[in-house]
C-alpha cells in the first residue's frame, strides 16, 4: 500500500490581509491546516527613516519618530529627544520630565488598548474592538488638547515639551484614570475571560525563556516569558526611579499571558500617572537650548521602554547640525523573529493569534 | 365579542381563505392545474420570504452589531437607516461581475445559485401557519436536513472554482465542519420525532398544542442551536468565511450580484434553520389565540434569529481542532444520550399510562 | 564595582584580540577587527561575573574610511553594557555572522546587508529584508546617490548647458 502525501500549499498572507496589522506579509507553507514553514517578508512600509535622518537637522527628525510606532508616538519622541539630550548634555526641567512621564504612560495605555482591540478583532471578537477604541479615544482627545494632533502627536522637543497642557486636560486625565479599572474589567469580562478566547490563546505559541533571550526579544513579550526585565527599572531613564510601580511578569510563555500582561501594565501605568500628577512641580517646561542644535562629536546609544518593547536610538554625531548616523532599534522588528520559530506545526488560526499578541506595528517594523 | 372572534378567525385563516378562493376559480378545484397553480404561488411566496428576510435581517444584524458594540449602526439612509440594505443591494447590482482568470468557470458560476436554491427548497416544508406549508411532506425533517446539507457541496464548489488558495481552504473547512455538525443536528431532532412518531412538521406542530418541545427536550434544543449555528457557518463557528484567517473563504473572489446571492443564501439559510427550530422546539404557529398563527411563527423565528446574531457579536471564533472536538466528543455523545433518555421516557410514560 | 569587573574583562579581551577600548557616556566600547568578532562576542557572552549575554542591537555604520558593525550588548540579569565595534573593509565587506551565537541577529544582519552591503558569512538566509531583491546599490552607504539616475542626469545637463 502506498502512503499518499498531500501536496504542500504555499499561501501568501499579506500584505493586504485583514489580520496582518498593516503591510506585513508572510509566505506560509501549509499542509491542510498545519503550518510547516513561515517566511516573513517586510518592507512594504519602508520609508528609509535612517537615511532621511542623515539629511535632516536634529529637531527636524522629531516628527519622523512619530511615524515609527504610530500608536505610541510620544514614546518614540521621548526616546529620540532623550538620546539627543544625552549627547548634548542638556538638563531637562523637572516639570517637563513629569509631563513626559504622563504622556509616555498615556501612550502606553493607548497602545495597549489598541493591542487589546486588535487581538480581540483577530480572534473575531468584533465587539470588544469598539469598546477599546472608544476608551482610547479619550486619550487621543487629551493629546489633542495639548498638542493639537491625535495620532502623530509630536509633543516633545529637545530640551522639554512642546506645550503646557491646558486646564481641561487635567480634569479629563483624572476622570479617565478613575474609569480605567472598570474598563479593564469590562475587557476581561467581555472577551479574555471567555472560554473560546482562552482556548484560542492558551498554550499557543510557546516562547520559552531561553529562546526569548536568544532572539533578543524585549518588552511585554519577554516579560510574559518569565524574564523580569524592564528598562524603566533596570536602567531608569528620565525620572522613573522616583515612582513606585511593579513590573508585571508572567510565566505562561503563551499568547494568553502575552495578552494579560498588557492589562497588568495598564494598571501599573495608571499608578505611575497618579503619582506623577501628585508630585508634578511648577516651573518651565523647556530648557535653555541653543537655536541651532549642534551636538559635540560623539556617539550615544539610548533605549526606552516602548509599549511594544525596547526602542533604542544610536546617534552618531560629527559635530555638524545633521547627525552622521541615526540607528533606530525597533522593538517589534526584532520580536517578529519568533513567529516562524514558534508557529511551526500549529494551525493557520494560531499564526493570527500569535501575530496579534506580538503587537507588531508596521510603522516600527519597516521604519 | 362575536364579531371580534369572527374577525380573528378570518385573520387566522386569511391565507387559507385566499387559497380556497384561488382554487375556486378553477372548474375543478382539485384538478392538476389547480394544484400546480398553488405550488407556483407557494414557490413565489417562499422566494419573497427569503428576499424580505434577507433585507430585514441584514439591517437587523447591523443594528444588533451596533447595539452590542455601543454605536448606532447604519442610520443615514431613510428613517433610522432602514433603507440601508436597499441601497446596498442596488450597489451590488451595479457592480462589475468579475470571474477570475484561472477559475473553473462553470462551477464558479453555479455555486452561488446553488446556495440560493437551498433555502428555497428547505423553507418549502415549513408550516408558516395552520395549514400553511407550501409542501406538506411526510418526511419533512428528513427532507429539510438532506436539502440543507447540499450547501456543503456548494461551498466546496465555490472554494474550488475560485482558484484561490484562501477559498480552497475555506471550502475544505466548510466540508469538514458541516459534515461533522450534520450528525448532532439530526440526532437532536430525533428525540422530537420519537415523541411524535412522525417526520411531518405539521404533525410535530400539532403535537405542541399544550407544551412546546423545548420543555420536554431541553438538551436537544441546546444541541440543535449549537449545531445549527455551526451548520450555518455563523460565528462563533464561522471558520469557513473567517475574515482574519482565510479572508472571506469561498466568497473571496465573488463580486456584485453573485456575492449578493451568497449573502441572500446565507440569510435565507439562517431563516430556514430558525424556522425549523421554531417549528420543532418552540411550537411553530401555536400560541395564545389573540394573534394569528403566522404572526406567532414569525415572532418565534425572529427570536431565534436575534439569538444567533447576539451570539455572533459576542463570541470569538473557535479554533478548528476545538470545533471538531466539540462536534464529535461533546455534542454527538450528548445527542445520543438524549435519544436514549427520550426512549426511556417514552417507555416509562407508556408503562405508567398503560398500567 | 560591577563596572570594574567588566572593565577588567574587556581590557583582557582587548589585548587578546588586538582591540582598543574606549568609553563614552559610561559605556565601554571595544573596537576590534572584523576577523576576530566571533571570538570577541563569544567571550563577551561568557564573561564569568558580568556576562554581556543579550544582543540588544546590531547595526552597520559607514565612517567613509571603513564600515563598522556595531553590536550593543547588555544583559537581562545585570547592569553591564558593552558596545563592540567591528571594523569591516569597505572594498571587501565580509564579516562573520553572529547568528550561531544569537539567533536574534538574523533580521538585524539582513538589514545591515540590505543597507550597507556588508556580507555576513554563515548567515542562514542573507537576503535583502526591506528593499526588493533586485534593488541596485546599498542606500545607507555615504557614497550612495539618492536621486534616481535620470533626475541626476537632467540636473547635470542643465548645469553644463548654462
Amino acid at each position: 500500500m502506498t502512503v499518499e502525501k498531500t501536496e504542500e500549499l504555499i499561501m501568501n498572507m499579506g500584505p493586504q490581509h485583514p489580520s496582518m496589522h498593516g503591510l506585513f506579509r508572510m509566505v506560509v507553507h501549509v499542509e491542510g491546516e498545519t503550518i510547516t514553514k513561515i517566511i516573513p517578508k517586510m518592507g512594504y512600509l519602508h520609508r528609509g527613516m535612517e537615511k532621511l535622518a542623515e539629511s535632516r537637522t536634529y529637531s527636524q527628525f522629531i516628527p519622523y519618530t512619530d511615524r515609527l510606532d504610530y500608536l505610541a508616538s510620544p514614546h518614540n519622541n521621548w526616546g529620540y529627544v532623550q538620546t539627543v539630550e544625552k549627547l548634548m548634555g542638556v538638563e531637562v526641567p523637572e516639570r517637563a520630565e513629569y509631563l513626559r512621564v504622563i504622556f509616555g504612560e498615556l501612550a502606553r495605555i493607548a497602545s495597549h488598548q489598541v493591542f487589546i482591540a486588535s487581538t480581540a478583532l483577530d480572534l473575531a471578537g468584533w465587539t470588544l474592538w469598539s469598546y477599546a477604541f472608544r476608551d482610547r479615544e479619550r486619550i487621543l482627545d487629551m493629546y489633542e488638547m495639548t498638542a493639537g494632533n491625535r495620532m502623530t502627536v509630536n509633543i516633545m522637543r529637545i530640551g522639554g515639551m512642546l506645550a503646557e497642557p491646558p486646564e481641561e486636560f487635567w480634569t479629563a486625565l483624572k476622570s479617565f484614570l478613575d474609569d480605567t479599572p472598570e474598563m479593564l474589567e469590562e475587557y476581561y469580562g467581555m472577551f479574555f475571560g471567555n472560554e473560546i478566547a482562552q482556548g484560542r490563546l492558551k498554550n499557543v505559541g510557546i516562547l520559552t525563556k531561553e529562546l526569548a533571550e536568544n532572539l533578543s526579544i524585549t518588552g511585554p513579550v519577554l516579560r510574559a516569558s518569565g524574564v523580569d526585565y524592564d528598562v524603566r527599572k533596570a536602567e531608569p531613564y528620565s525620572i522613573y526611579d522616583r515612582f513606585d510601580f511593579k513590573v508585571p511578569v508572567l510565566t505562561g510563555c503563551d499568547s494568553y499571558d502575552r495578552t494579560i500582561i498588557r492589562m497588568d501594565e495598564i494598571v501599573e501605568s495608571i499608578k505611575i500617572i497618579k503619582q506623577a500628577i501628585r508630585d508634578i512641580p511648577g516651573g518651565p517646561i523647556m530648557a535653555k537650548v541653543p537655536k541651532v542644535i549642534k551636538p559635540p562629536v560623539g556617539e550615544v546609544y539610548h533605549r526606552v521602554e516602548n509599549p511594544k518593547g525596547e526602542l533604542g536610538f544610536y546617534i552618531k554625531s560629527d559635530g555638524t547640525t545633521k547627525p552622521s548616523r541615526v540607528r533606530i532599534r525597533p522593538a517589534t522588528f526584532i520580536n517578529i523573529q519568533m513567529l516562524p520559530i514558534v508557529a511551526k506545526g500549529l494551525k493557520i488560526q494560531d499564526i493570527v493569534a500569535i501575530f496579534a499578541t506580538l503587537d507588531a506595528v508596521l510603522g516600527e517594523v519597516d521604519k | 365579542m362575536e364579531t371580534l372572534y369572527n374577525l380573528f378567525e378570518t385573520l387566522n385563516n386569511l391565507f387559507l381563505i385566499i387559497a380556497a378562493f384561488i382554487r375556486g376559480l378553477f372548474a375543478d378545484p382539485q384538478s392538476v392545474w389547480a394544484n400546480l397553480t398553488m405550488d407556483v404561488i407557494g414557490f413565489i411566496i417562499v422566494v419573497v420570504i427569503i428576499v424580505l428576510a434577507a433585507l430585514i435581517l441584514i439591517l437587523l444584524e447591523r443594528k444588533v452589531a451596533g447595539w452590542t458594540s455601543q454605536r448606532p449602526g447604519p442610520n443615514r439612509l431613510g428613517p433610522r437607516g432602514w433603507f440601508q440594505t436597499i441601497a446596498d443591494a442596488l450597489k451590488l447590482i451595479g457592480k462589475e461581475d468579475v470571474t477570475p482568470a484561472g477559475a473553473d468557470k462553470l462551477i464558479f458560476k453555479i455555486a452561488p445559485m446553488m446556495i440560493f436554491c437551498i433555502p428555497m427548497m428547505t423553507l418549502a416544508v415549513i408550516p408558516f401557519g395552520k395549514g400553511l406549508a407550501p409542501a406538506n411532506l411526510d418526511l419533512g425533517i428528513f427532507y429539510f436536513v438532506a436539502m440543507s446539507s447540499i450547501s456543503t457541496v456548494a461551498f466546496l464548489m465555490a472554494g474550488w472554482g475560485s482558484n484561490n488558495k484562501y477559498s480552497l481552504l475555506g471550502g475544505m473547512r466548510a466540508v469538514a465542519q458541516m459534515v461533522s455538525y450534520e450528525i448532532p443536528l439530526l440526532f437532536s431532532l430525533l428525540g422530537v420525532v420519537m415523541i411524535t412518531q412522525s417526520f411531518n412538521l405539521g404533525v410535530i406542530v400539532e403535537a405542541q398544542a399544550t407544551i412546546p418541545f423545548i420543555v420536554l427536550q431541553p438538551l436537544a434544543f441546546v444541541i440543535f442551536v449549537i449545531a445549527g449555528m455551526a451548520e450555518l457557518n455563523r460565528a462563533p463557528f464561522d471558520l469557513v468565511e473567517a475574515d482574519q484567517e482565510v479572508v472571506a473563504g469561498p466568497f473571496t473572489e465573488y463580486t456584485g450580484l453573485r456575492w449578493g446571492l451568497f449573502f441572500l443564501g446565507e440569510y435565507g439559510n439562517m431563516t430556514a434553520l430558525s424556522a425549523l427550530g421554531a417549528t420543532v422546539f418552540l411550537g411553530g404557529w401555536q400560541g395564545p389565540a389573540f394573534l394569528p398563527g403566522y404572526v406567532w411563527f414569525f415572532m418565534k423565528v425572529g427570536v431565534f434569529v436575534f439569538f444567533m446574531m447576539w451570539a455572533r457579536w459576542t463570541f470569538p471564533r473557535i479554533r478548528i481542532d476545538h470545533l471538531m472536538h466539540l462536534a464529535w466528543k461533546v455534542l454527538l455523545p450528548l445527542a445520543i444520550l438524549n435519544i436514549l433518555l427520550t426512549g426511556l421516557g417514552i417507555y416509562i410514560y407508556g408503562f405508567v399510562m398503560g398500567g | 564595582m560591577e563596572n570594574n569587573v567588566l572593565n577588567r574583562y574587556v581590557e583582557e579581551l582587548a589585548t587578546r584580540v588586538n582591540g582598543e577600548v574606549e568609553e563614552s557616556f559610561g559605556v565601554l566600547i571595544l573596537k576590534v577587527k572584523a576577523a576576530s568578532v566571533t571570538e570577541t562576542l563569544k567571550e563577551a557572552k561568557n564573561f564569568p561575573d558580568a556576562p554581556c549575554d543579550f544582543l540588544h542591537d546590531l547595526c552597520g555604520v559607514d565612517t567613509t574610511e571603513h564600515f563598522e558593525v556595531v553590536y550593543q550588548l547588555a544583559s537581562l540579569h545585570g547592569p553591564q553594557r558593552l558596545r563592540v565595534k567591528a571594523m569591516v573593509d569597505r572594498e571587501n565587506p565580509v564579516i562573520d555572522s553572529v547568528t550561531p551565537i544569537w539567533e536574534g541577529a538574523n533580521f538585524l544582519e539582513r538589514e545591515a546587508y540590505d543597507m550597507f552591503g556588508i556580507i555576513f558569512k554563515g548567515h542562514p538566509n542573507l537576503k535583502r529584508i526591506y528593499l526588493w531583491d533586485d534593488f541596485e546599490g546599498y542606500p545607507m552607504r555615504k557614497d550612495y546617490v539618492t536621486e534616481p539616475i535620470e533626475v541626476r542626469d537632467v540636473v547635470r545637463k542643465r548645469i553644463e548647458g548654462e
